[in-house]
């Protein structure tokens, strides 16, 4: 069993100190691929943003890394929340992963703009690297925006939505490649989405948020047809 | 020619007058470009508006306090640089705050702080007619009377933004694009927006004290607007913006004095000219760029 990366005990999440979401208890492996799987309003961008540190806990304990080491998050947000007044290229947008590393009032040095090229080589976006950033597609966007994450030279790897705005085709290359990126490096994952046969195909762990209830378990625990039907308060198949 | 020669002479009478104009006109869009970037242009209009406020009460002091100080000595300019910018820093960091809150309607609060602060700025003076006389200069945009003080106090404020900019530019690219990147990557979200609300303060009651509020609005945003059609990517954006912004206060200066109009205004009509120009080049050059595509792919 690979060692705890994130461990959640008895957590409660929202805003201004009212809970959208309580007693979430769970734990993220070194090297696993979790899934975040809910629908819209379910309180999954909250607990993204509780887990990223951008916003404090109602309640409960979060314990991030370990022996006071504090992971590196490749955070990959939705492409769409990217103002397209801002005339960055793809370059310029996956250079900011480096800006953790290098230090304030610096500027990246050739070797980490060079790492960032490899970094954009990898995840196939070189290409379009210097084309602006708000001109390229939702598919390209992502690829730019997993380089940057790599950039950072992550521990974990946060995906929030990344095939929001993204076509069917495009989704399933974005899907098959992260899958790859966690297998060929070990790369923790944390997929945040509401793309359920996604989840199925490539997720190990999944944490369902339904109705202010959390479920955690493997794809094979939780996507039987008695959990499904406890899930959707119905009866499958 | 005669004129911009007398202009570009060591001799010339207004040279700190050209030196301030330029200066400003070349440090207002480096500032400018996070305001239009931020979608805060608003606070591009209501804070050289409090600025002048300040000024205002700075030229009111005297008065209150019984001393004779005129307008035109250096006693009132320092009076009215401090009056400025307390007034624009304090403000800024009210707004910003304010704006983080996410509360209400920031085009309102913007709107309010406009046109209170031009009210209470009429208010002050409407007793003060020394004072008063100040600052309707101000309010024009004369920029005819410059000390080497005033131009010294203005090239170390602007040279000081220049500095901060440069070696800060990629925490507050990060932290005006990317605020849930930059916090997990360390950095200190409320600390870089506070550098860059202060570095905007300092810039704006510079112009302001220099050329009006009007005018340090029409710098602010006018040169970004212009480079961000042509912009490919934001280091070029930052230069084009600036370059504008500084070449056009040294043509307004010659266009003003060749025709006696007053500095400030010609340098926004200038300004305004120069983006509706740039405007329509884009346009003819986006409506023939296909029919050039379908030539060379022939």
């Amino acid at each position: 069993m690979n060692a705890s990366l994130i461990t959640l005990d008895n957590l409660a999440i929202g805003y201004d100190g009212q809970a959208v979401l309580s007693g979430i208890s769970l734990t993220i492996a070194r090297g696993s691929f979790t899934a975040i799987l809910g629908a819209n309003g379910t309180g999954k961008s909250t607990l993204l943003k509780t887990l990223l540190g951008l916003q404090p806990p109602v309640s409960g304990k979060i314990q991030i890394g370990a022996d006071g080491v504090k992971p590196i998050f490749g955070y990959v947000p939705q492409a769409i929340q990217f103002d397209p007044l801002y005339p960055l290229t793809g370059f310029d947008v996956a250079l900011m992963g480096t800006f953790g590393r290098v230090g304030t009032g610096r500027f990246p040095s050739r070797a980490e703009k060079e790492f960032v090229r490899e970094c954009l080589r990898v995840t196939a976006a070189d290409k379009f690297a210097a084309t602006k950033f708000s001109q390229l597609s939702g598919g390209q966007k992502q690829r730019v925006l997993i380089a940057r994450a790599l950039a950072t030279k992550p521990d974990i790897l946060v995906l929030d939505e990344p095939t929001a705005g993204v076509d069917v085709v495009a989704t399933l290359a974005l899907l098959e490649f992260i899958s790859q990126i966690h297998k060929e490096r070990n790369l923790t994952v944390l997929l945040v989405t509401h793309d359920l046969p996604l989840v199925k195909k490539h997720a190990q762990q999944i944490v369902w948020l339904h109705n202010g209830v959390v479920l955690c378990g493997t794809v094979a625990e939780l996507f039987t047809p008695e959990k499904m039907s406890e899930i959707f308060e119905m009866e499958v198949g | 020619m005669e004129t911009l020669k007398e202009i570009l002479s060591p001799d010339f009478l207004l040279r700190n007058s050209v030196y301030t104009s330029v200066l400003v006109g070349f440090a207002c869009p480096l500032v400018g470009v996070f305001l239009v970037l931020r979608r805060l242009v608003f606070m591009g209009v209501a804070l050289p508006q409090i600025s002048s406020t300040g000024v205002a009460v700075a030229l009111s002091l005297p008065v209150w306090l019984g001393l004779t100080v005129n307008s035109a000595e250096e006693h009132a300019h320092t009076l009215a640089f401090v009056g400025s910018t307390v007034f624009t820093l304090v403000a800024i960091l009210i707004l910003a705050w304010l704006e983080r809150r996410g509360r209400g309607s920031a085009e309102g609060r913007l709107g309010t702080a406009y046109v209170v602060a031009t009210a209470l700025s009429i208010l002050l003076l409407s007793k003060n007619r020394v004072a008063e006389a100040g600052w309707l200069d101000l309010l024009k945009g004369e920029i005819i009377t410059i000390s080497n003080f005033d131009l010294g106090l203005t090239a170390i404020s602007l040279a000081f933004v220049l500095v901060v900019l440069g070696l800060f530019n990629k925490e507050l690219l990060l932290v005006s694009f990317d605020r849930a990147m930059a916090a997990t990557l360390g950095k200190n979200v409320l600390a870089w927006d506070a550098v860059l609300y202060l570095l905007i303060g300092l810039t704006v009651s510079v112009a302001v004290l220099s050329v009006g509020p009007l005018i340090a609005f029409g710098f602010l945003l006018i040169p970004p607007l212009t480079a961000h059609l042509f912009a490919r990517n934001m280091k070029w954006f930052v230069i084009l913006a600036s370059l504008i912004g500084g070449v056009s206060s040294f043509f307004g200066f010659w266009l003003a004095y060749q025709w006696d109009w007053p500095v400030g205004p010609t340098d926004v009509v200038l300004l305004g000219a120069v983006y509706a120009l740039a405007f329509g080049v884009k346009k003819i050059f986006s409506l023939r760029q296909p029919k050039l595509k379908s030539r060379l792919a022939k």
